[in-house]
Parts: structure tokens; C-alpha cells; sequence
């Protein structure tokens, strides 16, 4: 028996839901590759945190070796050098890139074409790839099912797990059946009906990762107008009524060696009321927009503090958390509406780790363990023995 | 005697590949194309009684290397160190190995091994030695040899690109916005992407991305699956570029920003430079003329015939789509009739009127309505070096222009700069414009003139252009006081110590380091 039927057996004899499991030894993988860029609006922040993965894990001893491997806007992969810095993206690809194939079926996996006379491709031998794509198909299921066919391990979200983290509907709708508080919210299209909640209200799309397309909307009919107007709506669109008093409060889950809660954030709107920023704020002077104000620890009521934690665990389990995920929350500061799962957040949210203090590196390694040691897919023919097809050629006979 | 000419012929061989270093790096800066690295020679070695001293040397001394091996070796000197001035890796400029560079390299290495071969074989080992101090000092010579053997095999290469990107642009279908002219390409590029922005998925060739090499590259790297907008920069340094690479692009809308005498040592003439960018327009939709250049609005008439034509303009009302400076703001025309104020962020530098007004009419073409141009004109971003504020340490403002190298962009900013420090010092530092052909001397002066009546200080960088603008600028009687410096470090050194709050300098243009 071969170990990872080993493996899945041992799996299957410990649990039977999809929950996370408790503390495990798992091995570190000793070939490492990170992932990061992706045909999505937050390609350039990917690239930022794929890069700080790369020199993170290059530095760390008991990695073997570690690839960069990116992931460009129109959708073709390339392996770039381990130094090279964000600049290096400035107008593309970075000069060092070789370029790659991602190739599906057994023995598949990112594929280096050969070069010289007698030209022979070769296989990147990876043990685990952390995936550091923000939004769009990195995040939304699509690579994650890509790798899955090329059996590749991979740490974060599955691709069930991403696609329902991706769809605030789906995500609200399952939080509502579960019992949890969250705020309302329905589709928008051209043939929607006024909502039971009042304006205004917000519109956002309904897949995507950040603010990116998001609106405040003061009525029904500029909502519906926007529809059109916005691309980022195309896919679908969500209203939600828009509460000013309330605010962001965020953390970070993760699942691995076991289930651990960040610290809670929030995060400051830089001016009240969305006034416009000037201009000698917006483009003079370089910081203004990077080192977003926050709160962390928040500073909230403890009652408060520890209802978020317990919800935080309830919705983990109900998503089947993989990896770090920033689940973001809403309060006025007594009643508390879960909003948002990020299931690849920016920098992996590895600032929110400071009680107590977790090293990115950890964090890194406990992400690429938990990749080998929890498959994100297991597919299964069992059942298709052939009794169908035997039936299915009479009925053809029949019929000739 | 043997040994000393099979020295000779060693250090003539030794400082030919030396000295081809930095005729390289000129052809890699001016494009590789060929011709371009002896009109630099030729500069750099005229240029000063120094270099031409020590060029006229160089030659004595491969003329007499027959009788007198030794005397290459002077040559070989020569060409090691000189021409004085022009660096070897550059500074602007670094040379960048890349494969287009090495295999250049290589073929002029062996254009100047095939000549002393034959040095060689006719003459023997004075022949070679002689031919080996010639080759020295032709090295500019030869690698425009080699420039143009390798012309056809780099167009080969790029072919496959071409392909590639092609078919990318089938797969993903977006609309091409093809926008081309002699200036304001990239402010009229950046603010188009800034305008859709707002109602579609846009991506633009970055930076200055303008040619064959970068375009195909855009579309490569860049244009991700579900994109509605390429906003494609196109530029030309001869007749016949933009038809190839519309050939390819297929723009539906096209774009003409100005007519001006950018590049005009390439083009010849001005009406070869307007028949060469309207070439752009051949099988577009739309076609968009910033009819405040007299040669466009010329165009706009020829085209009306089998184009939808677009008229804009950042002056006059009337036209088809209009920007126009109102206080705190711009008012958006549309067929002549007010459609939208935009008013200005706070102590914001107000954008360039002619490329808003043909952004503006693009985004109009392109269905979003006069309302939505209207409320993103007014956030129109800043261009990177072109006309880009910031605030310098020492609290004085400071205004990079450093990519901008035309007469009527550099009026504009002169403008700006007046009225970014009313009070204070007013600086402009530059080494004037370059390309403008046979007008090269009077645009400078004018510039002089221009930059008399605003500014309290002129700091001239380099020697390029600096007797036009000394002279422009005494024309005034009220001339302001003048400094000439090398280069562009020792005026940011000079602004650091002398200017404060209040004050504000404009970097206009920044020569690379291989002009004088």
C-alpha cells in the first residue's frame, strides 16, 4: 500500500466530517513552491505577498528548496528568480522568467520546456506550493481545482472552499441557515425587486475578493443604473443595507496544527463620512495610502471580543477551513453581523498574530505541512465497476 | 620589432572590444537602429577640440603603424579613453546585456576579427596591425554593420511574438484604442485608461511602452481574459511603423494627440511626420484629432469622408468635445453645449486641457455618458515624470518633467510652474529639447525666452542645447539669473541648499548621458 493511501486511510478512520482536525505531525515538504500574481485586480498586492513568502522561506533552514513561480495577468506561469524584488514586475515579467506549463493527469504539475537541440521538458519536482494569489481565479476555486487535477498539494482554501468563500451570496445565505447573524442581503439584476430593507445601501459584487466595485448607493434606482455601468458588477451583484454607524472588526483563523484565533482588528477609516482626500494627500508625499490606521488589538468590550471568537470558530468549521483565513465582522459595538470570509488574505494576515507573537515563517511552514498532510481533494471511481456500461450496451442492441 | 608589433596589434585588438562597450550602449539607446551610433560618433568625436584632437591623433596613428608598430598603440590608447565625456556603462543609462545586445556584440567583434584577418593575409603581420588600429577607431562604423545584418533576424524573432500576441487579442476581443502623435501619447493613454476605469475592465501598454517590441509585450503579459478596453500606445520613428503595427492591433478607435517636430531627424519633415501618424486611422471606427494643432484640424477634414471623426480640443467650445479651465475646475462640452463641470481636487496642478479633451471624447465613443467623463475628470492622476508634483524635503516644491521634450509640453509646464510658486522662487532646470532637426537651435531659444519671463532662476544642465537657451533667455531685459552645471545631480544639489517653502523648480527633459 502506497502512503498516501496509508495516509487517507488513517484520515478517514478519525473523522467523517469535513472539520478541522486536531494537532498532527505533519513533515515539512522539502521542495517548496510559492505562487503568486494571477489574471485578478489584486494581481500587484499577490505579487507583494508572494514575494515576502519567498524571501521568508529562502532564509528559513529545513526548506530544501523554494521556487518562485508567477502567475501573470493574461494567465501564464513563469518561474522567476528567488532575489527578485517587486520592482521587477513594474512593466511585466520580470527579465530572469523562464516560462512555464502547467500540465494536468498523473504526472502532471508545472513543466519547464526544454531548451538546446534535443529539447526535453522537465518536471519542477514540488513537494507543496503556497499559494499566494489574492482574488480572481487564484482565490475563487479555478486554480485550486486546476491543481487538484495535476495533483499538486497546495495549502489554503480547497476548491469547494474557496468558490463558496468567493461568493458573498452563498457564503451569507449558508451563515443565515446556520442560525449566525449577518446582515441582510440580496442579489441585485435588472428584474430585481425593491428590497424589505430601507436605503442606502450597499452595492458590491457578488464574487470578489476586496473593496474593489464596492458603492454606496442612495436609492433603488441608481443602484440598478450602476449595474450596467460598473464592469465589476457584470458577474453579479449584491445590495446590502448600508449601516454608517457600524464598523470593521476582522481576525484571522487558521487550521493548522490546530484551530487558532488571531487577535481582533479594526481598521480606521482614515476620515469620517468617505469626504474626498485631497489632492497634496493623495499624491504628494509617498506613505499616505500604505500604512492603513488600525486599531490591534481593538479596542472593545470583552463580552464582545469573546462572542466574535465563538462565532469565528462556528463559521471555520462550517466552511471547512484550510489554511489562514481574515473573516470580517460588523458591529455598532453591541450586536455583532458576521460579513466576509477571505480565505487568502493579504500577507496571509500575518500581521494579526501578536498574541502571542507569530513569526511569518511559522506560519509559512505550518501551512505548507498542513498542504501535505490534508489533501485538498481525494477523487474516487469506486462504483463505476462497469455494471452501467454492460446495461447501457443491451439497451443499445436492443434498439439496433 | 616583432614583438613590439605583435604588442601593438594585441592592445589595437584589446581596445576595440573596450571601446565597443560604449558604441553598444548608444545602440541600444537610440533603438538599434543602424546609422544611428556613427551620427553619435561623429557628435561625440567633433564635439570638443579635445576629441578631435585625440580622433585626429587616433587616425595618425594608424596611418603610420605600417612603418611604425608603436604608433597603433597610441591609437588603441585613444580609443580606450576617448571620447572624453562619453561613459562607458552609463549613468541614465546602464547598458543592459541582453540577448539582443550580446548577439550584437558578437557580430561586430567578428565584423572587426574578419578585417584584421585580412590585414593579415594581404599584409601580414604590419598589415594586421595596420588594419587592427583602423578597425580601432571604426568600431561606431562596425556595429552599424552590425546593426544591419541583424536587422532581418531580429524582425524574424519578433514575428513570433507578433503571432502569439495576435492571438491572445483574438481570444480575449477587446476593443483597441490605438493612440498615437508626436507628443502627449502617454498623458492622453494614462488618462483615457483613468476615464474607462470607471465603467470598464482597461488595460493600458505601460509606461512608454510605444513600439513593436513593447506592444506585443503588453498584450503578452498583460492582457488578462475578460479584459474590454486595450488602450495601446503607438509610436514611430518612420513612415510605414504604425501601419505594421496596426496591421496587427486592429484599433477600432484611434487617437491623434499633436504633430510636432518630436524625432524629426527620422522623419524629415513634418508632413511625413503627420502622414506617418495617420497612418493610425487607415481602418479605424472613430477617429479622435486634437484639432488644436493646425495640422490636425487640417486632418479632421481629409478624414471625414470614411471616418466618424472627433473633434476635441482644450480651447474652443465649439468643437465636437471640449475641456475648458474654468475657476475650480473643468467644464466638459459636448457639440458645443456645457455637459458636465468638474471641479478640481484641492490645490491640485490642473491636467493638460488638449489630452482630457481627446480622453474625454474616447470615453464618450465608447458609451459612458457626458455625467460620468465629467465626474472623473476632475481626479485625472498625475502622469509619473511628466509634470509629477512633489514636496522635496526642504519643503519646496518640486515639479518632474524629466520625460517631457517638447516645445508646446514644455510651455504648459512653465505655466504650471508660475503659478505653483507665485511668490517664492521659481526654477527651471534643464538641458533643453533634442530631435527637432534643423529647429532644434530656435525652439531652444524660445524656450530661453519663454522661461525668462517666468522664472527667478535657470539652471542650464549640459552643453547640448546650452547657447540657444542662454541666448532665448537674454533676449528679456529682465533675464533671471543664470547657472550652468553638468549635470542634472549638481542642480538638485544646488536647489537642496538654496530653496524653502515657497519655492518650486520644474525639471524639464533629462538628456541620457550619451548626449554631450
Amino acid at each position: 500500500m502506497s502512503n498516501s493511501a496509508k495516509r487517507r486511510l488513517s484520515e478517514r478512520g478519525s473523522l467523517g466530517t469535513a472539520q478541522p482536525e486536531g494537532p498532527r505531525e505533519g513533515g515539512l515538504p522539502a521542495r517548496v513552491a510559492v505562487i503568486y500574481g494571477g489574471p485578478s485586480p489584486e494581481h500587484d498586492v499577490s505579487i507583494l505577498t508572494g514575494l515576502q513568502a519567498v524571501h521568508a522561506l529562502a532564509r528559513t533552514p529545513g526548506v530544501g528548496s523554494v521556487r518562485s513561480l508567477y502567475w501573470s495577468k493574461s494567465g501564464d506561469w513563469y518561474e522567476v528568480h528567488n532575489a527578485t524584488e517587486a520592482a521587477g514586475f513594474l512593466e511585466g515579467v520580470p527579465s530572469s522568467a523562464v516560462r512555464l506549463r502547467l500540465i494536468s493527469g498523473p504526472g502532471g504539475g508545472f513543466v519547464r520546456p526544454g531548451s538546446g537541440l534535443r529539447a526535453r521538458e522537465s518536471r519542477l519536482e514540488i513537494d507543496a506550493v503556497l499559494n499566494c494569489c489574492h482574488g480572481g481565479p487564484g482565490e475563487d476555486g479555478s486554480l485550486q481545482g486546476a491543481l487538484d487535477l495535476t495533483g499538486v498539494c497546495y495549502t489554503g482554501p480547497t476548491a469547494t472552499g474557496a468558490a463558496l468563500g468567493m461568493d458573498k451570496l452563498a457564503f451569507g445565505a449558508l451563515m443565515v441557515y446556520a442560525g449566525l447573524p449577518a446582515l441582510a442581503r440580496v442579489p441585485l439584476s435588472e428584474h430585481s425587486e425593491k428590497p424589505a430593507f430601507a436605503p442606502p445601501y450597499i452595492l458590491k459584487p457578488r464574487f470578489g475578493g476586496s473593496s474593489i466595485g464596492i458603492e454606496v448607493v442612495a436609492d433603488f434606482e441608481t443602484a440598478r443604473a450602476r449595474l450596467k455601468a460598473n464592469s465589476h458588477l457584470r458577474c453579479g451583484a449584491i445590495l446590502e443595507p448600508y449601516h454608517e454607524e457600524m464598523f470593521d472588526l476582522q481576525l484571522a483563523v487558521r487550521s493548522w496544527p490546530e484551530l487558532q484565533l488571531s487577535a481582533i482588528e479594526r481598521p480606521l477609516r482614515t476620515r469620517e463620512g468617505g469626504e474626498i482626500l485631497g489632492y497634496q494627500d493623495k499624491y504628494v508625499g509617498s506613505e499616505g495610502m500604505t500604512s492603513a490606521p488600525r486599531e490591534l488589538p481593538a479596542n472593545i468590550e470583552a463580552a464582545l471580543a469573546e462572542r466574535i471568537r465563538k462565532l469565528a470558530a462556528e463559521v471555520a468549521s462550517l466552511v471547512s477551513l484550510r489554511g489562514v483565513a481574515r473573516l470580517d465582522f460588523l458591529s455598532d459595538g453591541e450586536d455583532i453581523y458576521i460579513n466576509e470570509v477571505n480565505t487568502i488574505p493579504g500577507s496571509l494576515a500575518h500581521y494579526l498574530w501578536i498574541d502571542p507573537r507569530l513569526p511569518l515563517t511559522t506560519l509559512l511552514l505550518d501551512l505548507l505541512k498542513e498542504a501535505t498532510a490534508r489533501p485538498a481533494a481525494v477523487f474516487s471511481a469506486a462504483g463505476s465497476d462497469g455494471s452501467v456500461l454492460r446495461v447501457a450496451g443491451s439497451i443499445a442492441s436492443k434498439l439496433g | 620589432m616583432t614583438a613590439l608589433a605583435v604588442f601593438a596589434l594585441g592592445t589595437s585588438v584589446l581596445s576595440s572590444l573596450f571601446g565597443q562597450l560604449r558604441w553598444l550602449r548608444v545602440a541600444q539607446r537610440e533603438h538599434y537602429m543602424a546609422g544611428s551610433v556613427m551620427r553619435f560618433a561623429w557628435r561625440w568625436w567633433a564635439g570638443t577640440p579635445l576629441n578631435a584632437a585625440l580622433v585626429g591623433l587616433a587616425l595618425a596613428g594608424a596611418a603610420c603603424a605600417t612603418v611604425l608598430p608603436g604608433a597603433a598603440i597610441a591609437t588603441a590608447v585613444v580609443v580606450t579613453i576617448g571620447p572624453v565625456g562619453l561613459g562607458l556603462r552609463g549613468r541614465t543609462s546602464r547598458l543592459a546585456w541582453t540577448r539582443r545586445l550580446r548577439f550584437l556584440g558578437v557580430l561586430a567583434a567578428l565584423f572587426e576579427a574578419l578585417f584584421v584577418g585580412l590585414g593579415a593575409l594581404f599584409g601580414a603581420l604590419s598589415g594586421a596591425v595596420t588594419t587592427a588600429a583602423f578597425v580601432a577607431v571604426a568600431v561606431p562604423l562596425l556595429v552599424d554593420m552590425a546593426l544591419a545584418v541583424q536587422a532581418p533576424f531580429e524582425d524574424f524573432l519578433a514575428q513570433r511574438y507578433v503571432r502569439r500576441a495576435s492571438g491572445l487579442l483574438g481570444a480575449v476581443q477587446p476593443l483597441v484604442v490605438g493612440i498615437t502623435g508626436s507628443y502627449g501619447k502617454t498623458t492622453t493613454k494614462n488618462y483615457i485608461a483613468y476615464l474607462l476605469g470607471g465603467e470598464h475592465t482597461v488595460v493600458a501598454s505601460p509606461r512608454s511602452f510605444n513600439n513593436r517590441a513593447g506592444l506585443t509585450r503588453t498584450v503578452i503579459e498583460h492582457l488578462a481574459p475578460g479584459t474590454d478596453v486595450l488602450v495601446a500606445e503607438m509610436g514611430a520613428y518612420g513612415p510605414g511603423e504604425i501601419a505594421a503595427l496596426c496591421g496587427w492591433l486592429h484599433p477600432e478607435v484611434a487617437v491623434i494627440t499633436s504633430i510636432g517636430p518630436a524625432h524629426l531627424e527620422r522623419f524629415g519633415s513634418l508632413e511625413r511626420t503627420l502622414e506617418a501618424k495617420a497612418e493610425i486611422t487607415k481602418n479605424a471606427r472613430v477617429v479622435v484629432l486634437n484639432v488644436d494643432d493646425p495640422r490636425l484640424h487640417a486632418l479632421a477634414g481629409d478624414l471625414e469622408k470614411d471616418h466618424k471623426v472627433v473633434r476635441a480640443s482644450g480651447a474652443d467650445e465649439a468643437s465636437d468635445v471640449a475641456v475648458l479651465a474654468e475657476s475650480e475646475g473643468l467644464e466638459l462640452y459636448v457639440a458645443g453645449k456645457p455637459a458636465g463641470f468638474a471641479k478640481l481636487l484641492a490645490d491640485s496642478l490642473p491636467p493638460i486641457r488638449t489630452n482630457a479633451a481627446c480622453a474625454a471624447a474616447v470615453a464618450l465613443e465608447l458609451g459612458m455618458s457626458p455625467g460620468a467623463v465629467a465626474s472623473r475628470l476632475g481626479s485625472l492622476p498625475a502622469v509619473p515624470n511628466r509634470l509629477q508634483p512633489y514636496r522635496a524635503a526642504g519643503g519646496y516644491l518640486v515639479l518632474d518633467d524629466t520625460f517631457n521634450a517638447n516645445p508646446a509640453g514644455a510651455r504648459h509646464a512653465l505655466d504650471v510652474l508660475a503659478s505653483a510658486a507665485p511668490a517664492g522662487r521659481r526654477v527651471l532646470v534643464t538641458p533643453g529639447m533634442v530631435e527637432l532637426g534643423s529647429s532644434q537651435r530656435t525652439e531652444n531659444a524660445a524656450l530661453g525666452e519663454a522661461a525668462a519671463g517666468i522664472v527667478t532662476d535657470l539652471v542650464v544642465v549640459g552643453r547640448t542645447n546650452r547657447a540657444a537657451l542662454v541666448e532665448g533667455c537674454r533676449r528679456l531685459a529682465t533675464s533671471p539669473s543664470l547657472r550652468l552645471v553638468g549635470r542634472r545631480e549638481s542642480a538638485v544639489s544646488w536647489a537642496q541648499k538654496e530653496l524653502g517653502p515657497g519655492d518650486a523648480v520644474l525639471f524639464e527633459n533629462d538628456l541620457p548621458d550619451h548626449f554631450l
